[in-house]
């Protein structure tokens, strides 16, 4: 057998052997796929509580009113006592409440207009502006059913047909309407879902991959501090087969983790196909070689670990925040310019081209060749930047 | 006259504007223990680093059973154990995989590495423990282990540096008797440190070096006879004349 994969599965064994190490780094990425599962786990849209105080408890219309909020699937409705909630908006552990007033059903019933009350801290915040919008809409879809009772009503004003018969004809045929809208709206995603966990699950995978370079930078070092470099070299094992060796052992140990980290995303937040999961593992891959051929560069270069493990740190979060692990970069501008010179620009928009835009890993020309590219050439600056004795010729 | 088997010939070595190694040359006959000694910065690790491949002279040459280090170093590799000062080990593996990863890399198949590691185990008195992790042996055994993997493809050529730093009395002992023992079986041995009572018991013959250079070099006997009766003076007493008093660190 090669004697670089010899050295890759002596690596490979040496991180099977430390059982914290391997603990942390397979639970790591539970551990990161659980509080993305916490942030936006289960919920693909928008889901708040709106917040309500009935003062008009028992009346008919403000009953409607909470049922047809009730209706609405990504609202939940908290009922309040009104100095409970006034509290609470004093206290800003509310942003915004709404109020139905006393005489909102007898006002109603009256055919006089009624009010509803919303109090809020500033502008309510984005889920009070979100709920409110909801709850506008139901005052609305009200409104038009008062106007459509209204319309009945006088149109049959001049026939001897009770009020109440009428009233009760209307509410059938406005139940009717609300089951099968004459407008109805159906929901098509193009590609895969607009689901939050694809905006961040690409960021968070190549921030993951990332770790690669703080692994591979301190790994010729440790084997300086400890002497076994030296002993290696005394042996067949050439310098190009031992970086090959690190090389191998830390893009599998990448590798490992990431398909860790989308395997759980495939089952629990079920964004891949299988064909779209294999082309994120193909990615994986090449990116996690990419990372590891930069950390070999450092190991190559740095007198000692914790150097190592500055430079690869400092690399890995520069990498990070330019290439839109956190933020969009907008086209055109410096900073866009200097994120085009990280590799985690070329592996978020590979991963967002598969996870949310629907493509292939036909239209990633640019972003893998770019990536395979680092590692070939990463591999072979830090072969030639490699000094067995720094200081000597 | 015994056959010269490691020949090295007018090396230096340079790092920055410092002279590590200023001109060395002498000759290892073939089955012969020789000692490099010298105080700390002497140039001995260079020495041995160049001897063994790892480092490349800036001028001269070294040639192993005619096989020079500047021009076939695989050939001298095949040829050469060796054990570094540091216990150059893998400490979350355990002693046999140690051995056996080392034995790949000198060309052994997975088969032959157990084999030869399990028999230089018994050798150092640590087959028992050839599946303990190395973070829990003691230093001596780290020691022992340290010198079997260097003996792991059966070389010709032994670099022991320093082999016994730091250990107790039995490790040492044991270590002493693995060289003799290889000695007697014809292994020619390379061997530097710093406890001269060891270089006495276990060399043929001595070079001493100091700032880059050999300034003695010959048996144990004759050298301690340039200054003294032989059963009289040691060869510390030799050393300390040569390279002087004063502190090196």
């Amino acid at each position: 057998m090669n004697r670089a994969f010899i050295v890759a599965i002596r690596e490979v064994r040496t991180y099977l052997q430390d059982k914290a190490d391997l603990a942390f780094s397979l639970l790591l990425p539970i551990v990161i796929f659980a509080l993305m599962y916490f942030a936006f786990g289960g919920e693909s849209l928008f889901h708040g509580t709106v917040h309500v105080v009935n003062e008009d408890e028992g009346g008919a219309y403000s009953a409607v009113f909470l049922e047809q909020l009730e209706a609405i699937d990504v609202l939940d409705v908290e009922l309040l006592a009104a100095e409970d909630a006034d509290a609470k908006l004093e206290d800003s552990d509310l942003l915004m409440v709404i109020y139905i007033p006393e005489d909102f059903s007898e006002n109603l019933a009256s055919g006089e207009p009624a009010q509803l009350l919303f109090k809020q801290r500033g502008n309510g915040g984005d889920e009070g502006q979100i709920v409110a919008s909801l709850v506008y809409g139901v005052a609305e879809q009200m409104n038009q059913e008062f106007q459509v009772y209204s319309e009945v009503n006088s149109a049959l004003a001049e026939y001897d047909i009770p009020r109440e018969r009428i009233n009760i004809v209307t509410q059938n045929y406005l139940d009717q309407e609300r089951a099968s809208p004459v407008i109805g709206v159906n929901e098509q995603t193009v590609g895969s879902s607009p689901d939050p966990v694809n905006l961040f699950l690409p960021g968070v995978v190549t921030m993951f991959v990332l770790f690669a370079i703080t692994l591979s930078a301190r790994a010729i070092v440790e084997e300086r501090r400890k002497g076994t470099l030296e002993r290696l070299l005394t042996t067949r094992l050439s310098v190009g087969q031992l970086f090959m060796g690190k090389f191998l052992a830390n893009v599998s140990r990448g590798f490992v983790q990431t398909l860790i980290l989308l395997i759980l995303a495939y089952i629990v937040f079920q964004i891949f196909t299988p064909l779209t999961f294999i082309e994120c593992l193909v990615i994986a891959l090449i990116f996690a070689a990419a990372a590891s051929a930069l950390g070999m560069v450092i190991a190559a270069v740095a007198r000692s670990e914790d150097g190592a493990t500055w430079i690869a740190v400092f690399f890995t979060m520069v990498m990070v925040m330019l290439g839109g692990t956190f933020f969009e970069i907008g086209e055109g501008s410096a900073l866009y310019t200097i994120s085009q010179f990280s590799i985690n620009t070329y592996a978020n928009s590979a991963f967002k081209t598969i996870i949310s835009e629907g493509g292939s890993l036909a239209n990633l020309g640019l972003e893998l060749g770019v990536m395979a590219g680092v590692a070939v050439v990463g591999l072979v600056l830090s072969r030639i930047l490699f000094k067995v004795m720094p200081g000597g010729k | 006259m015994a056959e010269e088997f490691l020949v090295a010939k007018e090396l230096h070595k340079s790092f920055n504007e410092h002279k590590a190694v200023d001109g060395v040359s002498f000759t290892i006959h073939k089955g012969e223990n020789f000692g490099l000694l010298g105080p700390n910065g002497a140039g001995k690790t260079t020495t041995i680093r160049m001897l063994s491949t790892v480092l490349k002279p800036d001028s001269g040459d070294v040639t192993v059973a005619g096989h020079s280090v500047k021009h076939d170093s695989d050939a001298v590799r095949d040829i050469i154990g060796f054990c570094p000062q540091e216990l150059a080990l893998y400490e979350e593996l355990s002693a046999l995989d140690n051995m056996v990863f080392f034995g790949r890399m000198v060309g052994l198949d997975g088969k032959e590495a157990k084999a030869q590691a399990m028999k230089h185990l018994e050798m150092m008195g640590l087959a028992n423990r050839a599946k303990g992790k190395i973070a829990k042996f003691s230093g001596g055994m780290k020691r022992r282990i340290n010198l079997a993997i260097a003996l792991m493809g059966d070389p010709e050529l032994l670099f022991l540096d320093e082999p016994t730093v730091g250990i107790d009395p039995q490790s040492r002992n044991n270590i002493y008797e693995t060289i003799e023992g290889l000695q007697a079986k014809g292994m020619t041995i390379l061997y530097t440190t710093h406890y001269m009572e060891e270089a006495n018991r276990l060399c043929d013959r001595v070079a001493i070096i100091d700032g880059g250079k050999i300034i003695a070099l010959d048996t144990p006997h004759n050298l301690k006879s340039q200054i003294g009766p032989p059963d009289k003076v040691t060869l510390e007493d030799v050393f300390l004349k040569l390279t002087g008093r004063s502190l090196r660190d």
